[in-house]
Parts: C-alpha cells; sequence; structure tokens
C-alpha cells in the first residue's frame, strides 16, 4: 500500500516542455531536463494502477501537492481517495523520510524509505528521481530507441547518494522533441530492477507533461504499474504545511 | 469501561447512524464497519474448584468520520461510533446484563481554526491526543482512556481503532522544524440527571488536564518533549497538582531499519502491594517518578517483510523479590474458594506487572491482499507470555483477519496466572 504514494508523487518530477536549447555541459543538460520535469508547487490527482499477467491487482487515485527547491528535495504531501479500504490515509514524504497518518489515528508513523519502495512501491522513486539532484553525468552519448534519434545519458549516483536504490540510470531522451521517452534504473551490482516509459505527453502548467508513465518490473516484465495523472494543478502554500505535525490539520481537497 | 447511555436512545442513534452509511460516498465519510467474532477460553472459579469457561463475543461496531470545510480555514470534524456487544465485560468470566449492549458516542468533535494558515492552528472540541510511537506499549499517550468497546487489538498493537477523546482547547504552532502545542482539557462535571444527554458527548472528566507539546526535526530525527499538569480539583478525592513527563525520538538508519525510543515519568502513582502473601493483605502505596520507558526498532526487508521489536521497561511494575511475593499472593488467592482479597495482579492490566517486557512481530505479505504476522509478548523475568498469529485478507471495500493468540507460562507466572487460556478473534471490516 505504501507504495502507490511514493507513486503518486512520482509525477511531479516528470514533465517536460520543449523549452530552452541544450545547453552546453553534460550536467546543464540534465538539469535542463529536470527543470522541464517539474511543475513548481504542483497539486494533482493521480491513479495508480498495478497489472500482473495482464491482470489488474491493485488500484489507488490519490490526490497530492509537491513543493519543489532547488536545493533540498521536493516534498509531497499524499491524500488516499481510493479504494475505500485505504481511503483517508495521509502521507508526507520529506526526502528520504515518510511519515504516514491513518484515518483516526493522531500520531504519524515514519516509515523507512523501503517500507516506500516495497514491491511495486519502488516505481514511485523511479518516478520520483530528479536526476540532477541524485545523479552525475557519467556519458553522453547519440542512441536509437525504436528507431528514434536520442541522446542516451548514463547517470551514476553522486557521492553521498550512493546509498539510493538505484546506483546507476540510463534515460534516452528523444532530440526532436527533448522528452524524455524511456530509463531504466539499475542496482550498486549492476543490475537491471526497473524499466520506465514516459508518455502520453500534454500541455500542464505551461508544460510540455508526460501524464502516463508505465514502469515494468526488470525480473518480471508481466508485473508492471501505470500511474496517469488525472488533473495537474498549482497551488502555492506554507512550506509548514509539508511538515510532519501538519499531516493531522491538513484537509484534502479535490485538484481543480 | 465506557458509560453507556440509555438503550433507547442508543439504539436510536445506532439505526440513524445505520442509515448514514450507505450515503456516506455521496457525502464524503468516511465509515467502517467491524464484526468481530471473539471465541475464548478462561479459567475461572465454580464451587471452589477451578474450571475452564467458554464463550462467544459477538461485537459490532461502526464509526463514520467526516471532515467539513466550513470556509477557508475553518473546518468542522468529528467521529460517531456505535456498537453492539454480547459480551462488553470483555471477559469470558464476566456475565452479560443483557443478551446485547448497544451503545454509542462521539468520539471525536471539534472546529478546526487555523488563524495562520499552516502555522497557527486553534482546535476546539474532543480530540484524541497519541504522540506515542509505540507499538506495543505507549508511554507517552498520557491522555487515552482506552478502547472505546474494551476491546483489546488483537494484532499486539496497544492502541485500538477508535478511543474516545478529551473535551478542551488545543493551540499548535507550526514554525519551520519546530512545532509547539498546547492542550487544555477542563474539569467538566454534571449531575446525574444531566448524565444521560451529556454523557453521550462525552465522559465526565473528573480532571483538569493540560497537555504542552514541543516537536524538533534534527537532522532526520524527530524528538519530542511533552509535559502534562492534572488535578483533580476542588473538591475531588485527589485535588493535588500532578505531573507527567515524557520525551520521545523518532529516527530512520539506513533505507530499511526505523528507531523509536520513548520515556515518561510521573511525579507520583498510586498501587496496590503486598503485606503478607499468604495471609492475602494488602495496602495502598504512592511511588515516586517511575518511569516507563520504550525502545525499539522496525526493519524492513525484501518481499515486504517487516521485523518489530521492542524494549518495555516498568518502573510501576514490581521486581526482584517484591514480585515473586506478588506471583505468590495470586497463586494463593486463586487456590482459595471465593478468590478471598484484592486481585493485585489485576490492578496493572495486561503485562504490565513486571518490570521488564519484550515484544516481536514479523509480518509480510504472501499476496498483494494476504498480510499474515506472527508477534509475541514475553515477560522477562518469569519467562511467560502471549504469542498470536493474524492473518489478513484485504480488498477494496472490505477486509477479513484472523488472529490467534495463546497465553503461555507456568502456574506461577504473570501469563501463566491469566484467566484467559486462549483467544480467537475472526474480524469483518466494511469500508464506505
Amino acid at each position: 500500500m505504501t507504495t502507490f504514494f511514493a507513486i503518486a508523487v512520482a509525477m511531479l518530477s516528470l514533465g517536460s516542455a520543449f523549452a530552452p536549447a541544450w545547453a552546453e555541459s553534460p550536467a546543464e543538460l540534465l538539469k535542463s531536463i529536470d527543470d522541464r520535469l517539474s511543475i513548481p508547487d504542483m497539486r494533482f490527482e493521480i491513479r495508480v494502477t498495478s497489472f500482473e499477467d495482464g491482470k489488474q491487482k491493485d488500484y489507488n487515485r490519490i490526490w497530492g501537492f509537491v513543493k519543489g527547491s532547488e536545493t533540498e528535495d521536493s516534498r509531497i504531501l499524499l491524500y488516499f481517495v481510493e479504494p475505500a479500504s485505504v481511503k483517508g490515509r495521509k502521507m508526507l514524504m520529506d526526502g528520504n523520510i515518510v511519515y504516514l497518518l491513518f484515518p483516526r489515528t493522531r500520531n504519524p508513523i515514519r516509515l523507512s524509505p523501503l517500507q516506500v519502495l516495497l514491491g511495486e512501491a519502488s516505481n514511485g522513486d523511479v518516478a520520483r528521481t530528479e536526476f540532477s539532484k541524485d545523479y552525475d553525468v557519467a556519458s553522453l552519448e547519440d542512441a536509437a530507441l525504436d528507431g528514434e534519434p536520442c541522446q542516451l545519458f548514463k547517470l551514476s549516483a553522486k557521492e553521498g547518494k550512493k546509498d539510493s536504490t538505484y546506483r546507476s540510470i540510463s534515460l534516452w531522451v528523444e532530440k526532436s522533441s527533448e522528452r524524455p521517452v524511456y530509463a531504466e534504473f539499475f542496482a550498486s551490482d549492476g543490475k537491471l530492477l526497473k524499466k520506465a516509459y514516459y508518455k502520453d505527453y500534454g500541455p500542464a502548467e505551461g508544460r510540455d507533461f508526460p501524464y502516463t508513465m508505465d514502469i515494468f518490473d526488470a525480473e518480471n516484465p508481466d508485473r508492471h504499474t501505470t500511474l496517469t495523472y488525472t488533473k495537474i494543478g498549482r497551488l502555492v502554500v506554507r512550506d509548514t504545511v509539508f511538515s510532519r505535525d501538519y499531516l493531522e490539520a491538513w484537509t484534502a481537497e479535490a485538484p481543480k | 469501561m465506557t458509560p453507556r447511555i440509555a438503550y433507547s436512545a442508543s439504539r436510536l442513534a445506532l439505526v440513524a447512524l445505520l442509515a448514514i452509511v450507505p450515503a456516506s460516498l455521496a457525502l464524503g465519510l468516511e465509515a467502517e464497519v467491524a464484526l468481530d467474532v471473539l471465541p475464548a477460553a478462561a479459567l475461572g472459579q465454580e464451587g471452589g474448584m477451578r474450571a475452564q469457561t467458554e464463550t462467544t463475543r459477538l461485537l459490532a461496531q461502526l464509526a463514520a468520520s467526516h471532515k467539513q470545510s466550513l470556509e477557508e480555514n475553518l473546518s468542522l470534524s468529528g467521529t460517531f461510533w456505535a456498537d453492539a456487544d454480547s459480551l462488553p465485560s470483555g471477559s469470558p468470566l464476566g456475565t452479560p446484563d443483557d443478551k446485547l449492549s448497544i451503545s454509542s458516542r462521539l468520539l471525536e468533535l471539534g472546529l478546526e481554526w487555523e488563524a495562520l494558515p499552516g502555522q497557527l492552528i486553534v482546535e476546539l472540541g474532543k480530540k484524541i491526543i497519541h504522540p506515542s510511537s509505540g507499538f506495543f506499549k505507549t508511554p507517552l499517550n498520557m491522555l487515552s482512556r482506552g478502547s472505546a468497546s474494551g476491546l483489546i487489538p488483537s494484532t499486539g498493537a496497544a492502541v485500538s481503532t477508535w478511543e474516545e477523546g478529551w473535551v478542551g482547547a488545543d493551540l499548535s504552532y507550526l514554525a519551520g522544524n519546530v512545532t509547539i502545542a498546547n492542550f487544555f482539557s477542563p474539569r467538566m462535571e454534571w449531575s446525574d440527571s444531566a448524565d444521560q444527554s451529556l454523557q453521550y458527548l462525552s465522559q465526565q472528566q473528573d480532571d483538569f488536564n493540560d497537555l504542552l507539546r514541543l516537536g524538533v526535526r534534527i537532522g532526520t530525527a524527530d524528538l519530542r518533549l511533552l509535559a502534562l499538569a492534572s488535578s483533580g480539583g476542588p473538591g475531588s478525592e485527589d485535588p493535588d497538582l500532578r505531573l507527567r513527563l515524557g520525551a520521545g525520538v523518532d529516527a530512520n538508519v539506513g533505507d530499511s531499519l526505523t528507531l523509536r525510543a520513548e520515556c515518561s515519568v510521573a511525579d507520583s502513582q498510586d498501587r496496590l502491594d503486598v503485606v503478607d502473601e499468604k495471609l492475602l493483605t494488602s495496602r495502598d502505596e504512592s511511588v515516586a517518578w517511575a518511569p516507563r520507558a520504550l525502545a525499539g526498532f522496525t526493519w524492513t526487508g525484501p518481499n515486504e517483510l517487516s521485523v518489530m521489536a521492542e524494549y518495555y521497561y516498568n518502573g510501576l511494575g514490581m521486581t526482584g523479590s517484591d514480585y515473586d511475593r506478588l506471583i505468590d499472593y495470586s497463586v494463593n488467592r486463586l487456590s482459595l474458594p471465593g478468590a478471598p482479597g484484592p486481585d493485585i495482579l489485576d490492578q496493572f492490566g495486561g503485562f504490565e506487572a513486571a518490570r521488564h517486557y519484550c515484544f516481536a512481530r514479523v509480518a509480510g505479505q504472501l499476496e498483494t491482499d494476504l498480510a499474515p504476522a506472527l508477534f509475541s509478548v514475553v515477560n522477562l523475568q518469569d519467562y511467560s507470555g502471549m504469542t498470536g498469529v493474524n492473518l489478513a485478507y484485504t480488498r477494496d471495500a472490505w477486509a477479513l483477519s484472523g488472529s490467534i493468540a495463546d497465553y503461555w507460562g507456568g502456574k506461577d507466572t504473570e501469563a501463566g496466572l491469566s484467566p484467559v487460556l486462549w483467544s480467537i478473534d475472526l474480524q469483518l471490516s466494511l469500508f464506505f
């Protein structure tokens, strides 16, 4: 269950715009991609659906807010709307610290990052990765994906982020549109863990945003999770709203 | 035990609530119905002989919560609860007055005003305050009435799903990584004639309570400091001002480990002590500054495996020769017809008579919807305890769970002296 939350969060970071031309250094290029992938003060509704062997295993509808920062990890507030068994749960993700508040309880439970990343939940981590904050560009080369010319970024975790779930990432960015289209996420031993497709780009708050993300388990491709944004907007709220002690007071409202 | 309101009024309330639930989707209510079937066996005394009694408790609980924005930065929230219980005492040895006891209460109801949005929050009404992070025991939950139904959670958890709050005013100020809050709960008493209606809103509050909380985030750790001042007020049997202090910390270590530690201490607590275990005599005594402390961790591994362990230090509990005399007293008391003398062991509650305890829980996920858990409590002084298994199957709108718990230990141990031999809990929950 915690899984999905993270996932919801994910999308926050995904959004690209046909914005600025490529900067010069690989690091600047990566930063410009991040900039296009993030909508400041984003509020959203997301549907997270997990499949196995073609059958739907799980489904969640979640409302959320994101507070980004140039220097710090994004903070995300999530409210579970569906299904009824999880309705009313609230979650705060503050970097690697995650709090979960169950309905009718009064003390948020602190979760370990792995609890959030469990099973399909690891998809969330995939989705919310802010590449330039956590990763250095190890190499940048031309590559093709399904015949489409792309630039392939090979990323490795920064010093201090070596304990990240994904030690390295390969990210394909379409040359013609400058959209991230596909990524592979690797463990520290080089093992491929996840594959992610960024799809259904469309306008959102003045940006070109991937409304759908398909994440596949590398070991078992029959297991995959689809994250679909159904509403995206912006709402500026105080920093203190993204704090553990505000979770109880937070009144979640449907994004408009 | 929760005071019961008049049967007819309760029945009306329950019917009204049942009528509300189908409309919950439209109204945005969060509602849950839980049906518990609890077969249990206990040892009791019949005509001077100890005999096993087996009873099945049927308990239906229904709760509906809602939070409604009245206008910007002002909201009203509440939780209504009702139950129908075939064994309100909760003990197989308890004889119910009625075939079915029906009761209902407002567990919480209050106005919340964000005077400074996201920064200064004022709440007026009835609310629950549970600062503890403990699972097995909760030293920092200084204001707690216990389960509304009297049902002890069958998962090893200390806190039940539904509990009644306290009427008062809470003021919270959030600034960066610091939160300071104060909850004042006044002394509230009324005449017996007013009980029927007023107790529906709240149990009487004989004490006034003032709970000051300070929360600070230091690095990735959360630190909490608490101070509770309370008094029985003028005219009460205990007019003295009492003080309870507490502190707790939560932290993460790496990606898979969360740690928690907390401690609370009261300036004085009353208990019944053994004078002579053979003559079954006892006396009241006051224990000063006896700490309750808990330290534990949760480790998360692959395949959704989680392991939790907690150590609990109970300063009010007995140790050494005092504990031996308590056990001897209880053994002697049960060996005599009619069990003369007060039940000193029972005064402490479940697993609270000794000084040292530990708790462990291993949980996993077999399928997306199926979650097993194994848990155990051990009294580290006499090595008795309780072990249980829980299996939960959760779907979108309902969940079915089953638990079985066995109390084990010799006849001269705390768990061995528990009248409960074993218990089973089958629970069906419906979510709306």
